[in-house]
């Protein structure tokens, strides 16, 4: 390990057939994705009698609605993000130097063997105006009516959390224990107590996963439909809401187009830092 | 003696119902270079792992510069650490790696900043603050590990054997090196490996370890002349392993097929004796007082030629040495040869070990 490795991690040799092979599907998943994402973009830049119009962004960004929605989009799932962030991190921290860490890790990624749907109705269930949430409040005498918990922004960001921590536990998880235990050790030996060598050592180390996670979590959250649709309702909608509405109660896919595309380019601009700094950050930790 | 910069006093480790350490005790003097020397498993680095204060000992303590450290946390005690794949931090670059510890101790930028620049002349890497680990060859990050470590001005500086992974030559220079900064800095290392030709080269001490006790403890000559088991003789070196029963003025060599030579004084009635390669000589077939062997291999090593004859009747062959340019003419596989011994340098060791 301690040698300079001269191996290259690149040189893998592959036959011509296999490069077509290995080739095939990744042409056809990059060619579907640009050919829909170009396709919305026609459709959202074309007016009725077929000419090139930005009328349909005039009237998205024109309706306060829909700025509402395009908003709370943002603020929800950077909320669910940060939230994500600050419950993961420990988790992922205790589960890395846990003894039974196989068993912690079934635990964490238990809630994916049951659909979202079942999921999200969990929290309906304990939300509810009467939930079990709203029976101890009541029972305890901290309100005389039931509180509103279900259909708020609130539920959806604790139930988009929920859904969505193991991936941000996973993500942490695979850069902490990829960290060699005697960097701890080394930090101990140079006069840093646990607290310091974690701020020094593990920390940095785990921050471009940390990162990565951020991204991934970002980018679904964003998207969401099913949880801001069964804990959000259709009064405070999301951009995914909004588009759910707009192909399957309004059939209006020229506005579903457009709102698709202003979440394409929102979820880019957001998640552009992110993978800029996971980058640099990658880009400092030496390979040993 | 000068003052003592480490003791390890009766430390035991149990796992669980393995016994790593059976009871160790060993005194290192300031600005002394010892190294612990031994086969895998027997517990050389959890010694030196407790002393780090990784393992906690199941029973015995160990001072530092005189003061116990056992209720001490790693982060406390005046230790530093060249680990084996030297866990280098792969996000700092050389300075920030030379700088962590005094940065946790709150000193000021320009006094770490000084500080880097000294250390990195004493290790000879000037002009390479500011490189990343992966821009560094092996030998250079070897440097810097030790460099880290010694920036702290440690007690005692542990080293587990950082240089094992380095090919032969590099790993020649580095212990040159290792011995060349150890002495210019006073620091008293700790040195572990179970490279015996490392331990003899480097140390002022070597303590011999078998199966969680210390066989011997010495100078490499006293180790390498004076061993005082069959497990020190064999580990360390090469070496013949002789029965010898004295009867009549001449010695008997039991396991040599019985053949009787002079009687040297000094030994007694019997004994197993350890007599190394170059204490025994090739001499004319039939000469006075030889013993007749074959020769079954030659081993040319530059400097040295290493000779493996069978003497009749006898369970292993002899094993001789002797400066390349005065090997005996037309010595050659199936040779007839004398062999003589000097058992006067042989050491006796204690019949059951």
């Amino acid at each position: 390990m301690s040698v300079a490795s001269s191996a290259t991690t690149s040189g893998l040799a592959l036959s011509p057939l296999a490069r077509v092979l290995l080739g095939l599907p990744k042409a056809l998943a990059i060619t579907a994705f640009i050919g829909s994402l170009v396709g919305l973009a026609v459709a959202s830049f074309t007016a009725p009698d077929g000419s090139a119009s930005l009328g349909l962004y005039r009237d998205l960004f024109g309706s306060p609605a829909t700025r509402a929605a395009i908003l709370r989009s943002l603020w929800v799932a950077a909320t669910v993000t940060l939230a994500c962030l600050l419950l993961s991190y420990p988790l992922a921290l205790f589960i890395s130097r846990a003894r039974n860490r196989d068993l912690m890790l079934i635990l964490v990624l238990s809630p994916w063997l049951t659909s979202i749907v079942v999921r999200t109705f969990g929290w309906v269930v304990l939300l509810g105006n009467r939930g079990v949430v709203n029976d101890a409040i009541l029972w305890l005498g901290l309100s005389a009516e039931p509180v509103q918990i279900i259909f708020t922004p609130f539920a959806m960001v604790l139930g988009l959390t929920h859904v969505l921590m193991p991936y941000m536990v996973l993500s942490i998880l695979s850069a902490l224990l990829q960290i060699d235990r005697r960097l701890s050790e080394a930090g101990m030996s140079l006069g840093a107590g646990p607290v310091e060598t974690f701020a020094r050592v593990t920390l940095p180390l785990s921050a471009p996963g940390a990162l990565s996670g951020c991204a991934l979590v970002y980018l679904i959250s964003a998207g969401a439909i099913v949880t801001p649709l069964l804990l959000g309702g259709l009064r405070d909608r999301v951009i995914g809401t909004q588009i759910f509405q707009e192909i399957f109660h309004l059939y209006d896919f020229q506005r579903a187009a457009g709102l698709a595309l202003i979440l394409v380019v929102t979820s880019l601009v957001a998640i552009a830092p992110l993978q800029a700094a996971e980058g640099w950050l990658r880009g400092r930790i030496s390979r040993l | 003696m000068a003052e003592q910069a480490l003791a390890i006093r009766g430390v035991r480790k149990s796992f669980g119902a393995v016994q790593a350490l059976r009871g160790v005790s060993l005194d290192v003097a300031r600005g002394e270079f010892v190294s612990f020397l031994g086969p895998s498993g027997c517990g050389k680095t959890t010694l030196l792992r407790i002393i780090a204060g990784f393992e906690t000992p199941t029973a015995g303590e160990v001072d530092i510069g005189g003061a116990a450290i056992d209720h001490l946390p790693p982060y406390r005690r005046p230790v530093g650490i060249v680990f084996q794949n030297l866990a280098l931090f792969p996000h700092l670059s050389v300075a920030g790696n030379l700088g962590f510890g005094l940065a946790v101790r709150r000193e000021s930028a320009a006094e770490i900043r000084r500080k880097v620049e000294d250390v990195l002349t004493l290790v000879e890497l000037q002009g390479f603050a500011e490189r990343r680990m992966h821009q560094l060859s092996g030998g250079q990050r070897q440097r810097v590990a030790l460099a880290r470590a010694l920036i702290m001005q440690p007690g005692v500086l542990l080293l587990d054997e950082p240089l094992s992974a380095l090919d032969l030559k590099l790993r020649r220079q580095l212990q040159g090196e290792l011995k060349r900064l150890q002495r210019r800095t006073g620091t008293t290392f700790v040195f572990v490996t179970h490279d015996q030709e490392e331990a003899m080269a480097m140390s002022d001490r070597v303590a011999v370890f078998r199966d969680g006790l210390i066989d011997q403890v010495g100078s490499p000559e006293e180790i390498y002349r004076r061993p005082l088991t069959r497990f020190v003789a064999e580990f360390v070196g090469e070496t013949n392993i002789i029965e010898m029963r004295a009867a009549e003025g001449m010695a008997r060599l039991v396991n040599l097929g019985g053949v009787a030579v002079p009687l040297p004084p000094g030994l007694p009635g019997e004994a197993v004796l350890s007599l190394r390669p170059e204490s025994v000589t090739l001499l004319p077939p039939g000469s006075p007082g030889a013993i007749a062997a074959t020769v079954t291999d030659l081993e040319f090593g530059g400097m040295t030629l290493r000779v493996l004859a069978q003497v009749q009747g006898a369970a292993q062959p002899v094993r001789a040495a002797m400066p390349s340019e005065r090997a005996p003419p037309g010595l050659a596989v199936g040779a007839l040869v004398g062999l003589g011994f000097d058992l006067g340098a042989a050491a006796a060791l204690p019949r059951e070990a």
